[in-house]
């Protein structure tokens, strides 16, 4: 059979597929999960992934772009699977679910640092799941022998019962809702992305919270009551930029990223994709602690940076 | 040689076949009449060592310095009396021959007397151009005893292997990573069923091993100048990003590279990865980056590890070569019937080419040998193949690939051996073709396997959306009706086209190309493999489908054209050929470049403001540009303007509007008047032929000046349109002068019949014989009157038009 190249889009997902013969491919976007950013844009090797904003309605808010993938471009090599923050693709090949580029160490993964201290919970606390914007907390009780306790508060063995917090971290961009909300100090994030934003509300037009609308994490952008602006919190505030997509004044809103955490590798790739995504000198610094001389030099020298 | 004009003039008797009808002794008489004519003497056979030695003592006893020879066709001894008067001392150039049997003596037996005043005027208008002949020097070019093949198919391969061994240095230019071609693509052979791959991949271990052949793969031919034996061609070997010389070709950078992608070489049915080579036994054995799709993770460098092969920094490179002839291979594509909405390829999982079919049924291929579909991985139980797929269509390719329905035998031989019983087989065909040694056998082995021939042409294919199976609705001839067959996968034979790129190789190479697409040979019979530029040949698939046993033969066959020219140290060139005088060409002044666009050959050249130029060893002098040239500053040495029109008058004499004058070209029409002779067709002796080596030569001012002395009738004759052509478009470019020029001629109120332009070929005696019947019928029609009356008219204007030529 000749290749065939095939995009099938439903309300909910995207999927491409390249079916050869002896071979088939899938890229599945999970429209549930994203948010537009298109941080998988910036890296794609193939340029195969377009952000479409979607035009505003008066009076309405502001939607969230969507995420267009090119069956004819597409290579499956899983790229934009393993930078999504919030876990909204997945590849497959001849139906197995596979992310060729962290099969072969060519990119890394995201470190999602997240713990819970469950010793510290409160029984009938469900804080953290009310907290997650994605609603990615599962909080369970069990009794000692596992099993499950529907309603907590008629329980007369309360000390006996354990607390389980399920966390989908795949699909987890690490905001730290929950960290914060946490009542007892029980969990601690880890960002994945570090970096600045920051509002020059001089710039922002009268009426506009175009941003705020489309973020997906509460509270990282917020309205103030004084001067009707949309203002940053940084603590919550993710770095995926679909903020920066929306905005539609230039150089309104800056968003840089400084650092992501991610395991380590020795990827050319990796390393263009660091350039784009934070900074050159985040890249150059990430080369010299692997100790790849040669290829800091070569950065140096096209960039004609020093230190 | 002294400025006086000594001409001889030599006729001879051809036994009886001259002489039976043509009065001699009045022959000899009037020729010792004609100016400038020293010295006459008959001989009953001229050609005959007695006869040439009568030349040979002419020459020296009267000091003679023009010969004529009135005898046969010049087709016929031209060449034997130009060595003739070569070994007497004399140029060949300055010798000319009188057509007096097949043109006088044969055609009208029955009329001596009218057959010996043509004979008269035959020899007059050979002495004529006699008096204008120049001595020509023999052109010869140094040769560069090197080779270049482009294109590395079986074809190439043979050639490169055969000229390597003939000693001569090959190299041996390749577009894709490997050599190979289609047949490295295939499983096993027809007839015998050898593994394909096992016979080829030998020969092509021994092309890279030999020293004296040059593989240079992954590379494009950007040009090509120059002529046989002395071509530049610059080539471009394009990146890999792995340094060859460094890449033992172990497969680990392969191993770790995480992208996959379409296999082209699979039929794109499996998959390769971004650095990697096509197939296991690629040659030369050196991996290539695609850079179309490798994402710079070079996780391939860390494999690679010391050998330091990897180098993504590798910039494309450009070289030149010199070589003195040329063996183009490029080879054949396969047709992608996306376009045959009624057979549902690309539409219907279970409908493939057979070239997929190949893939599938390959032990080393992307199903390791398992023949499964696509639509649900099991292996079919009824496979059906239809055959002239795009092949033998007139809406598609009206020509038959002629190997298909042995690679159908084949297949379905394979199939029934593979499975038994367990599967069932149909071949739907028009016409079985099995017509080479052991061919006819094969066709008997599958039926007698039981295989299901039926005969008509597959009209559509229908699927079964749930089960995917498909049912081909077909005529059965046989039957005399229309059937269904039911079948879980169908395999197309789907024709061969011209390679991709065709058209562009023909441009850089300045080949021709036929209607269906594929080079065209400079003759289809008696030049087979040559093109029409000197030391440039054809071999294999890119001249027209063909099997490999037959492409084989044409790479041998081709290195063996080839070793004619690179064993010589000189090639000779005859130097009948256009010169430019730059003093008179306008393209200094104004853009022209007429000439450049007349050039089948790409042999004359006008840069802007520039005068033209001809490179001589691409001329093959058949004086379409000289015709065309609006100032007259082309010259076609020994077919000059002068020598022709000074036939021309000297044929129109007397008695003009009595006569026909014609112009032949040499290939066709000549030739086809000769025949007339040869057969002895009786024709009316009122015909002035004037040979031209091309018709494209015949200048429209020859036609007026025709006319201006008061003939009769002109005629144009030409080889057939539109391959014909011995100049390959000379013919195109005379209909293009002449349909003007009759438009021109009419609106003067000149009778349309009295110019014809009729193409003869070297067959059609008859149809000269009768044509020359016709027009002399018209002739007497119209009425010496009324003819006379008509150039009277016309006089004025013609003496206008053609008073620049004027002397
Ligand atoms: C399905 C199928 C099955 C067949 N089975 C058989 C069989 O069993 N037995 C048999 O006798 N025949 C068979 N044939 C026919 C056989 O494939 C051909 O006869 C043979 O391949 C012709 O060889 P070639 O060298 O002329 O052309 P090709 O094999 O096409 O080789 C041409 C080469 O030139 C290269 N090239 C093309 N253009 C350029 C360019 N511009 N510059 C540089 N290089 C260029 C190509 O990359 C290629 O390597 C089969 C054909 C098909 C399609
Ligand atoms: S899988 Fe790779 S090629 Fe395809 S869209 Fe993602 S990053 Fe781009
Ligand atoms: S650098 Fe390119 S070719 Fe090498 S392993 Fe990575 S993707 Fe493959």
């Amino acid at each position: 059979m000749p290749m065939k190249l095939l995009k099938t889009e439903t309300e909910n997902q995207l999927v491409v597929e390249r079916i050869l013969h002896a071979r088939r491919y899938s890229l599945t976007l999970d429209r549930t999960l994203c948010t537009g950013c298109g941080i998988c844009k910036e890296i794609c090797p193939r340029e195969a992934i377009e952000v479409k904003t979607v035009p505003k309605v008066e009076g309405d808010k502001a939607r969230p772009p969507t995420i267009d993938v090119s069956e004819e471009k597409c290579h499956y090599c899983g790229i934009c699977e393993s930078i999504c923050p919030f876990g909204a693709l997945k590849v497959t090949v001849d139906g197995e679910h596979v992310i060729p580029v962290i099969k072969s160490e060519s990119f890394p993964q995201l470190i999602r640092e997240i713990e819970v201290d469950i010793t510290k919970c409160d029984v009938d606390c469900v804080d953290c799941e009310e907290a997650c914007p994605l609603n990615l907390i599962t909080v369970t009780v069990q009794t000692p022998d596992g099993k499950e306790v529907k309603d907590v508060k008629s329980r007369p063995d309360k000390e006996k019962l354990k607390v389980n917090v399920e966390i989908k971290k795949d699909l987890c961009p690490c905001c730290r809702l929950c960290e914060v909300k946490c009542p007892e100090g029980a969990i601690r994030v880890r960002k994945i992305f570090h970096g600045i934003i920051r509002i020059d509300r001089e710039k922002c037009p009268e009426d506009c919270q175009d941003c705020l609308d489309v973020c997906p994490i509460p509270g990282a952008l917020y309205l103030s009551e004084e001067d009707g602006k949309v203002h940053v919190n940084e603590l919550f505030c993710v770095y995926c930029g679909v903020c920066k997509v929306v905005c539609p004044v230039e150089e309104a809103l800056e968003l840089q990223r400084t650092h992501i955490r991610h395991t380590p590798v020795r990827s050319g790739a990796w390393n263009k994709a660091l350039e784009k995504l934070t900074s050159t000198e985040e890249m150059a610094k990430e080369l010299r602690t692997k100790g790849s001389a040669k290829k800091l030099e070569s950065v140096k020298k096209r960039v004609a940076w020093s230190e | 040689m002294s400025k006086e004009l000594r001409i001889g003039v030599f006729i001879c008797h051809c036994g009886l076949n001259i002489a039976g009808v043509i009065d001699m002794g009045e022959l000899v008489e009037y020729a010792r009449t004609l100016p400038d004519v020293v010295y006459v003497k008959d001989n009953r056979y001229t050609c005959a060592d007695p006869g040439q030695d009568e030349i040979r003592k002419g020459i020296k006893e009267y000091n003679l310095n023009r010969i004529i020879v009135a005898a046969c066709s010049p087709r016929m001894h031209e060449p034997t009396f130009r060595r003739c008067v070569s070994e007497a001392g004399l140029n060949p150039y300055i010798f000319e021959m009188a057509n007096i049997r097949e043109f006088s003596s044969w055609c009208h037996p029955s009329t001596p007397k009218e057959a010996t005043e043509k004979a008269k005027e035959i020899i007059k208008m050979a002495v004529a151009k006699a008096r204008l002949l120049q001595s020509l020097d023999i052109l010869e070019v140094p040769v560069t005893n090197k080779a270049m093949v482009l294109g590395g198919g079986i074809a190439g391969i043979n050639t490169a292997l055969d000229l390597a061994g003939m000693g001569f240095k090959v190299y041996l230019i390749e577009r894709g990573e490997s050599i190979g071609g289609h047949m490295a693509q295939l499983d096993k052979t027809f007839p015998t069923l050898d593994c394909s791959i096992c016979i080829e991949g030998p020969k092509m271990v021994d092309v890279s091993r030999h020293p004296n052949i040059e593989i240079i793969s992954y590379a494009d031919l950007l040009s090509v100048e120059g002529y046989v034996g002395n071509f530049k061609v610059k080539v471009r070997k394009n990146s890999r990003y792995v340094i060859a010389e460094n890449c033992t070709g172990c497969g680990e950078c392969r191993d770790v590279c995480p992208i996959e992608y379409p296999n082209e070489w699979d039929e794109n049915m499996g998959v390769r990865k971004a650095i990697s080579v096509p197939f296991d036994q690629a040659v030369p054995l050196v991996y290539t980056v695609n850079m179309d799709h490798c994402i710079e993770c070079y996780k391939c460098i860390d494999a690679c590890g010391a050998r330091q092969a990897i180098n993504f920094d590798q910039k494309p490179e450009e070289i030149e070569l010199e070589v003195g002839t040329i063996v183009v291979s490029t080879g054949f594509d396969i047709y992608r019937p996306y376009d045959n909405s009624l057979y549902g390829y690309g539409r219907y999982d279970n409908v493939i080419t057979a070239l997929e079919f190949e893939r599938l049924i390959l032990a080393a291929g992307p199903t390791g040998g398992k023949v499964i579909r696509a639509s649900d991985g099991q292996k079919p139980h009824t496979v059906a193949f239809i055959q002239c797929v795009g092949s033998r269509d007139v809406n598609k390719y009206p020509y038959c690939t002629g190997f298909c329905c042995m690679y159908a035998l084949k297949n379905a031989i394979l199939l029934k051996e593979k499975y038994k019983d367990d599967v069932e087989v149909y071949i739907i065909y028009m016409d079985m073709r099995a017509h080479f040694k052991g061919y006819e056998e094969f066709y008997q082995r599958a039926r007698e396997l039981g295989i299901n021939f039926i005969r008509g042409r597959a009209m559509h294919i229908l699927e079964d959306p749930k089960t995917k199976n498909l049912t081909i609705r077909t005529e059965d001839m046989t039957l005399g009706e229309p059937i269904e067959v039911g079948a879980e996968l169908v395999v197309l034979s789907t024709a061969a086209i011209p390679s991709k790129g065709t058209d562009e190789m023909a441009r850089i190479l300045s080949l021709t190309r036929g209607a269906d697409g594929f080079f065209m040979e400079s003759h289809p019979k008696l030049k087979p493999l040559d093109t029409p530029v000197d030391g440039i040949y054809l071999a294999g698939c890119c001249q027209g489908a063909k099997d490999i046993p037959y492409s084989v033969s044409q790479g041998s066959g081709a290195a063996a054209r080839a070793a004619t020219v690179l064993s010589q140290k000189k090639w000779k060139i005859e130097p009948i050929i256009a010169v430019v005088d730059p003093d008179k060409c306008k393209n200094t002044r104004v853009k022209c470049g007429i000439c450049e666009k007349r050039c089948p050959y790409g042999a004359i050249k006008a840069p802007e403001g520039e005068p033209a130029r001809v490179t001589i060893a691409m001329c093959h002098g058949c004086g379409t540009c000289v015709a065309d040239c609006p100032s007259d500053a082309i010259t076609q040495l020994h077919f000059t303007d002068a020598q022709i029109l000074s036939q021309i008058r000297s044929a129109l004499e007397e008695n003009p509007e009595e006569k026909i004058l014609a112009f032949l070209c040499n290939w066709c029409s000549y030739a086809g008047a000769d025949l007339a002779g040869t057969s002895r067709f009786e024709y009316p002796p009122t015909i002035r032929a004037i040979r031209v080596m091309c018709s494209g030569r015949v200048d429209k001012d020859f036609v007026l000046e025709a006319f201006r002395l008061g003939a009769g009738m002109v005629l144009v004759a030409a080889c057939h349109l539109p391959y014909d052509c011995h100049y390959i478009s000379g013919n195109v470019w005379m209909k293009k002068r002449t349909d003007a020029l009759t438009m021109v001629l009419g609106k003067l109120g000149l009778s349309p019949e009295r110019f014809r332009v009729e193409y003869i070929s070297a067959a059609e005696g008859v149809k000269f014989a009768g044509l020359v019947e016709e027009m002399t019928e018209q002739m007497k029609t119209l009425g010496k009157e009324k003819i006379q009356a008509e150039n009277e008219k016309l006089q004025p204007t013609l003496e206008r038009m053609l008073s620049r030529k004027k002397k």
